[in-house]
């Protein structure tokens, strides 16, 4: 199989070059070749530099971010379990003086030299839009997803590269964040640095590059100026959708502007008999407060969204729900069922199901496989694996790769994965964390229709996503999440017309 | 009960009592500081009691044939296990995890089975008499050895060589992404593992009159293994603190003696349930530290939006 074919890109020096195309179009694995992680079989990597030209091909990863190429992973690769700043300062290493020996013995000078360090790490720290203070000394595995992402870009600069390669580095982030991200990335390239940048986010591919490559299906289908590219009818085949062609030429406000003027009235109506019942849900980790008194209500057959900034407690909020965590105080029933005190299994078998933030398939088992753990806690097998085929006639996705390793379906597959094996516990409430998480344009398409499908059969959901126009177009109601609080409440079409909420989470 | 008394009425008398327990605690808190520096890298091997065996039988051999000074004989011991250990090292270290633990243990019983009682210079089965045996001088040297070494490891740690096997046990992927050689760092820590095991093995013969080939199988490496996994491993402390605890364990409780191997296991699931991470965790002696500790040092701030 050949992931990348015969692609041939140049980055000029102090470019800003986009890399886009579909789940699986081979984008990652052709930032694998250049940083060293694949060999390829054919072909060469020039780093041309005053200095002169250098083969990167065939050499290893450390020798090649030793040349000033320093990258970011599509899947966080973090030091989990050290702190933020730790993990900035590994990424000093090729930078730093050996002082093996001289450590043995403590000398003045080498703790300059740590201080030193420590202030650089801060300021990188800083820089990304994390705070050194809060954020410094906390180990990287506590940190929110996006809060991660920008650790892992604050680690890359750390080398001091001539060209930094991020990889999704927007992925699970809302438009306000990925605003920064934006800046972030134009201030660097302002003071001189290369970037190679894949993203699946239009918006911020198309205002920030200066040149555009497209791949599918491992080769490249166009290159051009954002212009060319984004009216280019291969690509708007291959990878932006209809849908996502509107959403990517919605100027937030524009057709909405008329109705905005007269601040449109929060419906705050909450459920008369709700299906599940949150009462000033207080969730901790260790001394962190990450819910801090949160009320919702979902009723039968409705789909609830939570949106808010990551970090904000939406994980958290679904996590206590599962009975993964435990609240420190309040209430949170499921039908007669106290999710503050039960387990996590007789959850699931009262009829409360969670599809994971980043899916969490098992890679190595098959599609198949997959889906019959989904029916694990049912008892009527026949009537499961009726239901386990009807899911794959329903998805010819799954359906036509049965017996392939779960780990080889593109991203987005991976998605309806995950949810047709949360439907297969029999869910009464549904709750999803970032369906449209690291997708493409399309993809995110093909999720919410099937969001939509099983929310017509009957089944009830509750939302978290940082997609928060395409949540909120399909949510009866929905909640704002800030800082483990809820700040704004009211239906789905309400909440789109709010000028804070298109000002903070839709990109106005 | 008596023990611990004795260790603080009468420090001399109970030195002078226990004078074997204390070499023999130093020796293992010594093999423990080996396997550490493995683990801080990351690494899973289970070859300590190879490259003890390679520090103990060279002394031995050299001062049954040479007319060399006995610390040279010593240094000449640990620095052979050093050089064994980078050979193994280079086909051993490109495998992971558990799949590291079993070739460095095959190396570990090969060694046993297929050298040593095979070549007549180690006296094959029937062991090696040891000639410059001196079981009350031969603390000295190991009592001494003990905080330089730890010292020096605790300082490696800090240093950046440590800081790259801090970023290779975390994720190697990402360590190579940071510029860092994974395969030399690795094998850096390996040579060095192998260096203070060997030493160990070299100081140990020292206390005996006797090398005896049993002494350097699969239990030795297990029980060396122990050490690490009761004490922790996120600082230098932990290996030592649990190879003085479970040394000393069966002479605190004397009644036990008999069921050494069943109370260590027992102590080993314990730890592994309750405090997967050693008893000295993450930031120091966590469980003695009083509740309000954590708030103390971390004072809660108030959460912005970001």
């Amino acid at each position: 199989m050949h992931a990348v074919d015969d692609v041939s890109l140049e980055i000029e020096e102090g470019a800003i070059i986009g890399l886009i195309g579909p789940n699986g179009a081979g984008k990652t694995t052709l930032v694998n070749l250049v940083t060293g992680y694949l060999r390829s079989q054919a072909g060469s990597i020039r780093l041309v530099s005053s200095g002169g030209t250098i083969e990167l091909a065939r050499r290893p990863p450390h020798a090649i971010a030793g040349f000033g190429i320093a990258r970011t992973f599509q899947t966080l690769r973090l030091y989990r379990n050290l702190t933020a700043m730790e993990n900035v300062m590994i990424g000093m290493h090729p930078r730093r003086r050996d002082d093996t020996l001289q450590r043995l013995i403590p000398l003045a000078p080498l703790l300059r030299d740590e201080d030193k360090r420590l202030e650089e790490a801060s300021n990188l720290l800083q820089r990304v839009g994390l705070d050194p203070d809060r954020d410094g000394d906390r180990r990287a595995s506590t940190l929110s997803y996006g809060d991660q992402r920008r650790l892992e870009v604050a680690r890359a600069l750390a080398l001091h590269p001539k060209l930094l390669i991020l990889d999704e580095p927007a992925a699970g982030m809302n438009p306000a964040e990925k605003d920064r991200v934006r800046a972030l990335i134009q201030q660097l390239n302002a003071g001189g640095l290369t970037v190679l940048l894949i993203d699946h986010d239009m918006r911020l591919v198309m205002g920030v590059c200066q040149r555009i490559a497209v791949l599918n299906f491992g080769r490249k289908i166009a290159e051009g100026s954002p212009a060319t590219v984004s009216d280019d009818p291969a690509v708007i085949t291959a990878y932006l959708g209809s849908q996502a062609q509107k959403s990517a030429a919605h100027v937030p406000g524009s057709e909405e502007m008329d109705i905005v003027g007269e601040k449109a009235p929060l419906a705050t109506t909450e459920p008369a008999m709700p299906l599940l019942e949150v009462k000033d849900l207080a969730v901790a980790y260790g001394a962190i407060q990450a819910v801090r008194g949160v009320s919702f209500g979902v009723a039968k057959g409705e789909i609830v969204a939570l949106i808010g900034a990551n970090g904000a407690g939406k994980s958290t909020i679904l996590n206590t729900l599962s009975g993964l965590l435990r609240p420190r105080a309040g209430v949170a029933r499921f039908a007669e069922l106290d999710l503050t005190t039960a387990p996590p299994d007789r959850i699931v078998r009262q009829g409360l199901v969670q599809v994971p933030e980043g899916r969490e398939i098992l890679a190595r088992l098959t599609i198949r496989e997959n889906l019959e753990l989904g029916a694990w806690a049912r008892r009527d097998v026949r009537a499961a694996h009726r239901e386990i085929e009807g899911l794959m006639e329903q998805f010819p996705i799954l359906g036509q790769r049965r017996d392939l390793p779960a780990g080889q379906l593109s991203g987005g597959e991976q998605q309806i994965l995950a949810i047709a094996r949360g439907l297969l516990a029999r869910p009464r409430l549904l709750l999803l964390d970032e369906p449209s998480l690291g997708l493409a344009p399309q993809m995110v398409d093909t999720v919410f229709e099937v969001i939509q499908r099983i929310h017509n059969e009957g089944v009830t959901i509750l939302l978290v996503e940082q997609n928060a126009l395409r949540a909120l177009e399909i949510a009866d109601r929905a909640y704002v999440v800030e800082t483990g609080r809820i700040l704004l409440s009211g239906t789905g079409s309400a909440l789109r017309r709010n000028p804070e909420v298109q000002k903070a989470y839709l990109g106005g | 009960m008596d023990f611990f008394i004795q260790l603080f009425t009468n420090p001399i008398g109970f030195y002078n009592q226990h004078e074997l327990l204390i070499a023999q605690i130093g020796i293992n808190a010594i093999l423990a500081i080996s396997i550490f520096v493995t683990f801080y890298s990351g690494q899973l091997t289970l070859a300590n009691a190879g490259f003890m065996a390679i520090g103990a039988y060279t002394t031995v051999i050299m001062s049954l044939y040479l007319p060399t000074p006995l610390p040279l004989d010593m240094l000449i011991g640990a620095v052979l296990a050093a050089l064994i250990g980078f050979l193994v090292g280079l086909p051993v270290l490109r495998l992971r995890g558990v799949f590291l633990a079993i070739a460095t243990i095959g190396f570990v019983e090969a060694l046993r089975l297929g050298v040593i009682l095979n070549v007549p210079i180690t006296g094959e089965g029937q062991g090696l008499k040891n000639p410059s045996a001196d079981p009350l001088g031969g603390i000295v040297p190991i009592l001494a050895s003990l905080p330089v070494l730890a010292y020096l490891v605790w300082r490696l740690t800090q240093s950046r060589l440590g800081q790259a096997w801090s970023a290779i046990r975390e994720d190697e992927l990402a360590a190579s992404s940071n510029g860092i050689n994974v395969p030399v760092y690795k094998m850096i820590a390996f040579v060095i593992g192998a260096l203070i095991a060997g030493y160990a093995g070299a100081l140990e013969t020292h206390i005996n009159f006797f090398v005896d080939p049993t002494e350097y199988g699969i239990g030795r490496t297990i029980q060396i293994l122990t050490f690490a996994v009761v004490g922790g491993t996120t600082n230098v402390l932990g290996p030592i603190v649990g190879a003085v605890f479970l040394t000393a364990l069966p002479e605190i409780v004397r009644g036990f003696a008999a069921y050494r191997d069943v109370v260590n296991g027992i102590i080993l699931i314990l730890v592994i349930i309750f405090r997967p991470q050693g008893i000295v965790g993450r930031g120091g002696l966590a469980f003695i530290r009083p509740r309000w500790w954590t708030r103390w040092r971390a004072p809660e701030r108030p959460a912005s939006a970001h």
